[in-house]
């Protein structure tokens, strides 16, 4: 009896640091900011000295235009990244799945400025941007072409740029690892069924990766619509609002407007959002490996 | 025949004893003790830390410095200042941070002392102190609950503040014989006639950026243009005519101004001035040094100083920093004497020659430091029209002043018309007073 008990509690005991573990770090501060949302809660005050308001600051956020223009903003912002980097991350990733003679020095130096720090990135990219001693202006200008005002009038596009040299690296590597252990034997009857390049990379190559690019995609997007410290250095949100994603309207709202609640609040309404992006993506490649499952039973039953 | 002995030595040691308190020094009680304050990477900190192990070795207690960037500063005296025991003694806090601090409760009030005579200096001269500052930067309570006034005391001593000041180039100036502006027409005027003058050359370099600095460049203009953001009762009025002109007065700033001024934050302005591509900046006074200093700077010796110009009043702006005792600090006392030592007028000196901003007038005239910074008199001068109340210091402040930095970016970049976005900033900052309660009496 005894034995059958320690059997049975045996595995749980084993799970149990983890489980602790994932309470403390994850739930708990998950918890209280959700608890903090409903909540007027200037930072100067303990959470235990706050006032309940009910969702108070979720109805607020959802009447005011400047969180609207930051959402859409993210919503520009975010897609555009991903769709760029997704495109030319796998683009270079096909290119270079050859021998090349140093070809790992090559790769070493694509992922470089992935390593390098945000802030650095910033400041880095805003210096390139100045419109006058900037990299790009004193180019254009020593090409007799008319300098661009990429932090003014552009700055969206500016920082998009910024996002997608930075970050295209993380795409071309996952993509690269998975076109490598792609397997060869079906590309190599493509080959000899005499597919050309574009049918291999369309037909085979894509089709067998997709697993892995939709969860870069999707680790990118939520990384995306989570960026902070690039856009906070280079334009602090501005023009306008013309570049102030949620993360940093939650920053200023909690340090600058000094607004714990409805920081709290946005950033759940972040966390919705991403939530749902998150399973509409795993439903999708659940119904896509549903579906070439059928196609596999198919053939298999036709032959 | 023992006993009478004993009493003897114990009356004695008593005497000794009440004598070596009599003739003690004010910091005897503390050597040996350790404060730890917190004060802003900046460089009027940077010169305190010079001075600091003078305040050391003459009266025995040590100083530890947590050097913070000043917004990163803000968040870690947050949760500092909100525990039951922090960790720090003293420290120094950015001047619209004194709303939030007071109103929670976290800043120790400094008159219990200033009446104590063992702490107290008496040769300390507090009307010395210039009153700008300490109406900005220590007082809270009176006027408007942040003002000078009846009902007010002092809850910080002002220490590395700033105010505004013209800086020119006068090689520029003198070849094409332009006269410096005194006055805000003169001022424009000026600014839109150096890039004719001197092609490639912006007139004034201003922040503009989206946020703090563009509300901070437009508010630079306001006070001395008449205007303020609320009248007595709190209602916005920074959409009147005075707010107007003061937003057009920054966009043809900017319009005159280097390339790209539009997206300029305080570091861009100043760099753009150090560069030599503009000809004029409007700032705080806390460049002076740099400006001379070889190593940043491409105008080294070919800068002239002037006051802040003139609308219909005089009003520089007032800022910076100012330090505080928090309610929860372990070292209250010692900390006072740090904090009365750094700002007594001998310390005041000590900082001004070291580099630093200084808090008092006479620091100001004094000779010596006027022969080693000579704009040290003008700067005197210009303090003495220091505007206190050239933006509100209330805890909502950081809300309105970010909507009417985000509007005023729009009106530099995208054309908004400046009454319609004056107008727009003015109803959402009476939401935002109605919901803090601002209208309750009305």
């Amino acid at each position: 009896m005894k034995a059958h008990f320690l059997n049975r509690v045996t595995p749980y005991a084993f799970l149990a640091p983890a489980g602790v573990i994932m309470v403390i770090a994850l739930l708990y501060p998950l918890g209280y900011m959700i608890y903090g949302s409903f909540r007027d809660w200037d930072p100067s005050q303990n959470i235990s000295e706050t006032e309940f308001v009910g969702i108070k600051n979720y109805i607020t956020l959802f009447f005011d235009p400047a969180f609207h223009e930051s959402l859409s903003v993210t919503l520009i912002f975010a897609g555009s990244v991903v769709i760029a980097e997704m495109a030319i991350g796998v683009g270079l990733a096909l290119l270079l799945d050859r021998n090349l003679r140093g070809m790992s020095i090559l790769r070493t130096l694509f992922i470089l400025p992935m390593m390098i720090a945000p802030v650095v990135v910033g400041l880095m990219w805003r210096y390139m941007y100045h419109p006058t001693v900037g990299t790009f202006n004193r180019t254009l200008k020593s090409m007799g072409l008319q300098g661009v005002d990429w932090l003014g009038q552009n700055a969206l596009l500016s920082v998009i740029i910024a996002d997608i040299w930075q970050w295209t690296p993380f795409i071309f590597i996952l993509a690269l690892a998975a076109l490598q252990s792609l397997p060869r034997s079906a590309l190599e009857a493509a080959r000899i069924d005499g597919a050309t390049p574009w049918q291999q990379i369309w037909y085979i190559k894509l089709p067998l990766m997709m697993p892995v690019l939709v969860v870069t995609g999707l680790l990118r997007l939520i990384d995306a619509f989570k960026v902070l410290e690039v856009i906070l250095v280079m334009t602090e949100g501005g023009p306008g609002l013309s570049t102030e994603i949620v993360a940093l309207r939650i920053s200023r709202t909690a340090t600058e407007f000094r607004e714990l609640g409805t920081a709290a609040a946005m950033s759940n309404y972040l966390l919705i959002l991403l939530l749902i992006l998150t399973l509409a993506m795993l439903a999708f490649t659940r119904i896509q490996e549903a579906r070439t499952a059928r196609l596999a039973r198919q053939v298999q039953e036709e032959s | 025949m023992l006993k009478a002995l004993k009493w003897a030595i114990t009356g004695a040691v008593s005497a000794v004893m009440l004598m070596t308190a009599a003739l003690a020094g004010p910091y005897d009680e503390y050597v040996g003790e350790t404060l730890y304050v917190n004060f802003p990477a900046h460089p009027h900190f940077d010169a305190v830390m010079r001075i600091l192990p003078e305040f050391t070795k003459e009266t025995g207690i040590e100083v530890e410095v947590d050097q913070l960037p000043y917004l990163k500063m803000r968040e870690r005296q947050t949760l500092e200042l909100g525990q039951d025991e922090g960790d720090y003694d003293l420290v120094a806090y950015v001047v619209f941070s004194k709303a939030d601090y007071v109103f929670a409760d976290q800043l120790e009030n400094l008159a219990r002392y200033f009446m104590n005579p063992m702490l107290s200096d008496p040769a300390y001269d507090p009307d010395d102190l210039i009153d700008g500052y300490v109406y900005n930067i220590g007082f809270a309570g009176g006027n408007k609950g942040y003002l000078e006034g009846k009902t007010g005391s002092l809850f910080g001593i002002p220490y590395g503040s700033e105010t505004s000041v013209l800086g020119y180039r006068m090689d520029i100036f003198e070849k094409h014989g332009l006269k410096v502006p005194e006055t805000y027409d003169e001022l424009l005027e000026t600014a839109c006639k150096i890039p004719e003058l001197e092609p490639g050359m912006g007139g004034l370099s201003s922040r503009a950026a989206s946020g703090h600095h563009a509300s901070h460049a437009f508010l630079l203009h306001l006070a001395p243009l008449g205007g303020r953001v609320f009248d007595d009762q709190w209602n916005p009025i920074v959409n009147n005519e005075q707010g107007v002109a003061a937003a057009n007065a920054l966009k043809t700033i900017v319009d005159c101004g280097p390339e790209g001024a539009s997206s300029f934050g305080f570091g861009e302005a100043l760099g753009s001035f150090l560069n030599g591509d503009t000809a004029m900046f409007l700032d705080t006074t806390v460049v002076a040094g740099q400006i001379n200093d070889p190593s940043k700077s491409k105008v080294v010796g070919k800068v002239g100083w002037a006051m802040h110009p003139m609308g219909v009043r005089r009003g520089s702006q007032t800022g910076g920093f100012g330090i505080g005792i928090p309610r929860n600090a372990a070292h209250k006392e010692s900390a006072f004497l740090l904090m009365q030592w750094l700002t007594s007028k001998k310390g005041d000196k000590l900082v001004a020659l070291a580099g630093g901003n200084p808090s008092r007038f006479s620091t100001h005239d004094d000779a010596d430091v006027n022969a080693k910074f000579p704009h040290m008199a003008t700067f005197g001068e210009a303090l003495k029209h220091a505007d206190p109340d050239w933006r509100p210091i209330i805890p909502v402040w950081g809300k309105i002043n970010a909507d009417l930095g985000t509007t005023l970016s729009k009106v530099l970049t995208e054309d908004l018309d400046i009454q319609t976005a004056l107008d727009g900033v003015a109803e959402r900052t009476r939401a935002i007073m109605e919901d803090a309660g601002y209208y309750t009496w009305q």
